[in-house]
């Protein structure tokens, strides 16, 4: 399961996909096996445990490791009877991808009549190109401040604008990162949402700048830090040079003006549309952003049907999941503290457990008569943004609109209290009555969420209009962390999971008529932040003063129960955000997913303390 | 078998002071920070009772008042899963295949279904006949799309009438022909005895003012509890205490009837047993809340019933000893609503109503129900405060 993309880079790795089994909000240990006997012969454990070996290495897209996962999930396939599809020799589909980003060649050169930042130049110890930079030479222009760099579309009906009364064209704007510290929290609670710096960048585009410098002012997290250019791979390119520098540079920029932080402290506290102004100043950028290529490969074969799908409408069904993993977690997105850095993440459960259930759904039907023919699709590049099966709708092996459904498995490996989530289900009217159906045997305490624009590949089948479903049994504790091990898996569960899978097939292949899709809307929970969606069960204590934000209580079994969180404790630190009062905390919370275990970083008394809480769905 | 209190009492449903908390909050801007109110569910306490939980209906906007035929292999229930229709209709589930079938007319209101223990035909009470029924659908659809919300309120339709579904022919018939709501039936085990609730005493004759004023206001008022042959002869009227008696089943052995009855102003219900000529009336509960939806375990040692004891919203199934004689013990521990407990046939199941599944509406749930443990929490209750 990969992280949403559309957060702030130290969030990104904290923030991937799975929900309502808040609502069990229960981590309660005792994971309740089903009755359901492991069906005789079943491979899964074997297939999990082997999926997740050290010997594969975390099966980082691209990697040895992959490769190695890859032919061992053909060698299944094979096994069980799938061939390669038509007019393909095996099951192997590799494609190119961008693994991430680094920073090349990129420097700052200063120009000026006179003073301490004449003719100086900066190079990568001081000076980062943003991920989404353009690479380009030597663009320079004079150099002018504006503020924050933050705009506030007037639907807002709250005017901020910090290029008012400014000419950028063809200048190189120098802009403060976040957004005034000291707003009153209304004002914050807008300005937080226009203060990405992807947005920020396009809006001195727009008004004709040639670069962005930013600088992380001295009054703000993070201060005089230049921004890491992480593994942010969804880069499409923002048309524009961007750079971050340090604090150093920063003052430099500001030499025979008024000094930085005077300027900041006076954008932060006083009136917050102090204008911007030119600095006495030409600034040169040269910036080189190197993404960095990988081949991957999915793994993609079929049943064909018995005897064929001639007349049959809609004659194919896919069944997927990703069985790509974070490697050691050299590319972002890994959860590892402490000494579990830099070891092989196995994905047992993300999503060795989901391969096997898909394996295990083609055991099943691979005994059958088929009406249809049953695609098994094992992608690559989830993790670094659905790569693969976005590859696979942008170059169908066959006719997208010949898929009557698809069904993807993501992590399905850790049930507790037979809490099975189906996602997606908005996605066709056809399914909530089959869901009922197959389920009345299978027993799962279901959990149905219509919403298809998930952080998994089941938003690409959905996008290109397919009706589809994806099973999770939602986020733990081990979560995109060395120890998501194979031992910690539900295995009976697991082949209850695809028992219920192969009996959802069935229905599908036998169907006269595939299910109609439905066009869900993208809600605003999914599309942007627009408010806070989650629930903690923390009680603060407004009156407070106190540096952080102080507890009055946690609601009973509650995720900051479940976390150890308890009344007294004052909370410095959630997924990274530090948290100094209960306007930080809003933000903090405003940016957390359900579903996603997230750390926090507490007191308890004069004790610093850490643990991780799993955000549940608010109501 | 009541339909709904739950929803019937949502307009003033309100946890004040929570409420007022987000309001405040809201205003400021801050509600984030503040709207923790929203409570996690399913603690385990319930797993000493109820094991392998799950959901069994996922169609509709909601289901509710699952009953169990006599030999455990089907359920009924109703649904509003009816295309083109917002209201509920009878459905029965066999639990060997999943698969489902609509029992009512497909159009107009039912409520209440139960099975008929040896020839497996349908009891439920429906407004079908009612001429104007394909328009009132029409009229909460459009009032539903029109994005106004009602919160939802039973009307004790007076066109509801008792009907009996034919298991061979799959032929209807009315079995009731009284003005005022007549509803929540329920078989003897025996199969020839019939126990419902009806408004009719309001209906046909010259009500006084304030009797006028309160069929207006609150109908549910006059339901009192009968019991009729299953042919629909030999009707006999049980109870004659103001307030809405209602959801009367018999007992495992035939020879009493627990039902509920509220209080005049239909805010406090309690669960009471008679025997079938109306006398030896019992009060098994007294919490003070709305306890209701009692059926009583096959083993006829204790009753399931529900009530908002621990809070107005929040729906609790509880049980008692069938003489009521011991504190009632909590069962289900879960946010929102949980309800309409049914005990199966062999006592090893129960099926219930919750809202668990996420937002307002019911839907039906199924679980092991472990007999011993609540033979053993039973004994080991306190004497009941009354």
């Amino acid at each position: 399961m990969m992280c949403r993309r559309t957060m702030v880079a130290p969030l990104c790795a904290a923030s991937a996909l799975t929900y309502a089994l808040l609502a069990a909000g229960s981590l309660d240990a005792s994971p309740q096996a089903g009755n359901a006997a492991s069906p005789d012969g079943s491979r899964t454990r074997a297939r999990v445990e082997r999926l997740a070996s050290e010997a594969f290495g975390g099966r980082e897209a691209g990697s040895d490791g992959e490769r190695l996962a890859a032919a061992f999930i053909a060698d299944e396939l094979a096994r069980i009877g799938a061939r390669p599809l038509p007019g393909r020799r095996d099951m192997f589909v590799p494609f190119e991808f961008t693994a991430g980003s680094r920073d090349g060649k990129t420097a700052i050169v200063i120009t000026s009549a006179s003073g301490p930042a004449a003719g100086r130049r900066f190079d990568n110890q001081q000076v980062d190109a943003l991920s989404f930079s353009e690479s380009a030479k030597d663009i320079s222009g004079p150099a002018v401040f504006a503020g924050y760099g933050i705009v506030v579309p007037e639907s807002q009906t709250f005017g901020y604008d910090s290029y008012a009364g400014l000419d950028v064209k063809d200048k190189i704007v120098v802009l403060l990162r976040y957004f005034p510290e000291d707003a009153d929290p209304a004002a914050k609670a807008i300005l937080v949402r226009y203060s990405d710096l992807r947005y920020k960048a396009q809006a001195a585009r727009q008004r004709g700048a040639r670069g962005v410098v930013v600088i992380t002012g001295p009054r703000s997290p993070n201060a005089g830090r230049t921004v890491p250019l992480g593994s942010d791979t969804a880069a499409a390119g923002s048309a524009i040079s961007a750079v971050s520098v340090t604090g150093d540079v920063a003052n430099l920029l500001f030499t025979g003006t008024r000094s930085l932080d005077e300027v900041q402290k006076e954008l932060d506290s006083g009136n917050p549309h102090v204008a911007g102004f030119a600095l006495p100043l030409t600034i040169s950028l040269t910036t080189d952003v190197i993404l960095e290529k990988g081949t991957a490969r999915n793994v993609v074969a079929y049943l064909p049907a018995t005897p064929s799908a001639s007349g049959v409408a809609k004659p194919w069904v896919v069944v997927g999941a990703h069985y790509d993993h974070l490697g050691r977690g050299t590319h972002g997105n890994s959860l590892a503290g402490g000494n579990e850095v830099g070891r092989a993440h196995p994905g047992a459960d993300d999503n060795a457990s989901g391969t096997a259930a898909v394996l295990g759904i083609a055991d099943a039907l691979a005994k059958q008569p088929r009406r249809r023919n049953v695609v098994l699709a094992l992608w690559s590049a989830e993790e670094i943004g659905l790569v693969g099966s976005a590859k696979f709708i942008a170059q169908p092996p066959v006719p997208v609109p010949d898929i009557a459904a698809y069904l993807n498995y993501d992590m399905v490996g850790r049930m507790q209290d037979n809490k099975l989530t189906i996602q997606a289900t908005g996605t066709s009217p056809a399914w909530a009555s089959l869901l009922e159906r197959a389920n009345v045997a299978a027993g799962f305490d279901v959990v149905l969420q219509e919403d298809p624009y998930q952080p998994t590949d089941v938003a690409s089948f959905n996008l290109a209009g397919v009706p589809s479903l994806s099973f999770t049994t939602g986020a733990h504790v081990d979560y995109h962390k060395p120890s998501d091990t194979a031992d910690k898996i539900a295995y009976d569960d697991l082949d209850r999971i695809a028992a219920l899978g192969a009996t959802i097939v069935e229905r599908l292949l036998a169907q006269d008529q595939p299910p109609a899709f439905v066009k869900v809307e993208q809600s605003s929970q999914t599309a942007g932040r627009t408010g806070i969606r989650v629930f903690t069960g923390t009680i603060p204590d407004y009156a407070s003063t106190a540096k952080g934000l102080l507890l009055s209580g946690v609601i009973g079994g509650g995720p900051a129960e479940q976390a150890g969180l308890t009344k007294g404790d004052v909370l410095i630190e959630i997924a990274g955000q530090s948290i100094t009062n209960i306007y930080d905390y809003t933000y903090a919370l405003e940016l957390l997913k359900v579903g996603t275990p997230v750390k926090v970083v507490y007191m308890r008394g004069s004790e610093r303390r850490e643990t991780m809480m799993t955000p549940g769905a608010r109501r | 078998m009541t339909p709904d209190p739950i929803f019937r009492w949502y307009p003033i449903a309100v946890k004040p002071l929570r409420a007022l908390t987000l309001v405040i909050l809201t205003a400021t801007g801050i509600a984030a920070a503040a709207a923790q109110s929203a409570p996690p569910a399913q603690a385990s306490p319930e797993r000493e009772l109820l094991s392998r939980v799950r959901r069994l209906t996922l169609e509709g906007r909601r289901a509710g008042e699952g009953y169990w035929s006599a030999d455990g292999r089907r359920l009924v229930f109703q649904s509003e899963r009816e295309p083109g229709n917002p209201f509920y209709q009878i459905y029965t589930l066999t639990l060997a295949t999943g698969e489902t079938m609509r029992v009512s007319p497909g159009y107009g209101k039912t409520t209440c279904a139960f099975i008929h223990p040896t020839t497996g035909d349908v009891l439920f009470a429906s407004t079908h006949h009612d001429p104007r029924s394909r328009e009132l659908q029409k009229e909460e659809l459009d009032f539903r799309a029109s994005g106004k919300e009602r919160r939802y309120s039973w009307d004790y339709d007076p066109e509801m009438e008792l009907y009996v579904h034919n298991a061979k022919t799959g032929a209807l018939t009315r079995l009731t022909n009284a003005q005022g709501y007549d509803a929540e039936g329920s078989y003897s085990p025996d199969g020839r005895w019939i126990v419902f609730s009806s408004t009719r005493q309001a209906y046909g004759r010259t009500l006084t003012p304030a009797e006028r004023k309160q069929l207006e206001t609150d109908p549910s008022f006059f339901g009192e509890i009968y019991i009729m042959r299953s042919d629909g002869t030999e009707l006999r009227r049980l109870t004659t205490v103001n307030g809405y008696d209602g959801g009367p089943f018999f007992s495992p052995d035939g020879t009493r009837i627990v039902w509920r009855r509220f209080d005049e102003q239909g805010l406090i219900a309690d669960v009471f047993t008679m025997k079938l000529d109306g006398t030896d009336v019992r009060q098994l509960t007294s919490f003070g809340a709305m306890s209701w939806a009692p059926y009583i375990h096959p083993s006829g040692r204790y009753l399931l019933f529900a009530s908002n004891k621990l809070g107005f919203e929040n729906f609790e199934v509880f049980m008692v000893d069938i003489d009521g004689r011991k504190e009632p013990i909590r069962v289900t521990y879960s946010d929102g609503f949980d309800g309409l407990p049914v005990p199966s046939p062999d006592g090893q199941q129960l099926a219930w109503t919750s809202s668990r599944g996420g937002g307002r509406e019911g839907q039906i749930f199924l679980a092991q129900w472990n007999h011993d443990k609540a033979l053993a929490l039973l004994a080991a209750a306190p004497e009941r405060k009354r």
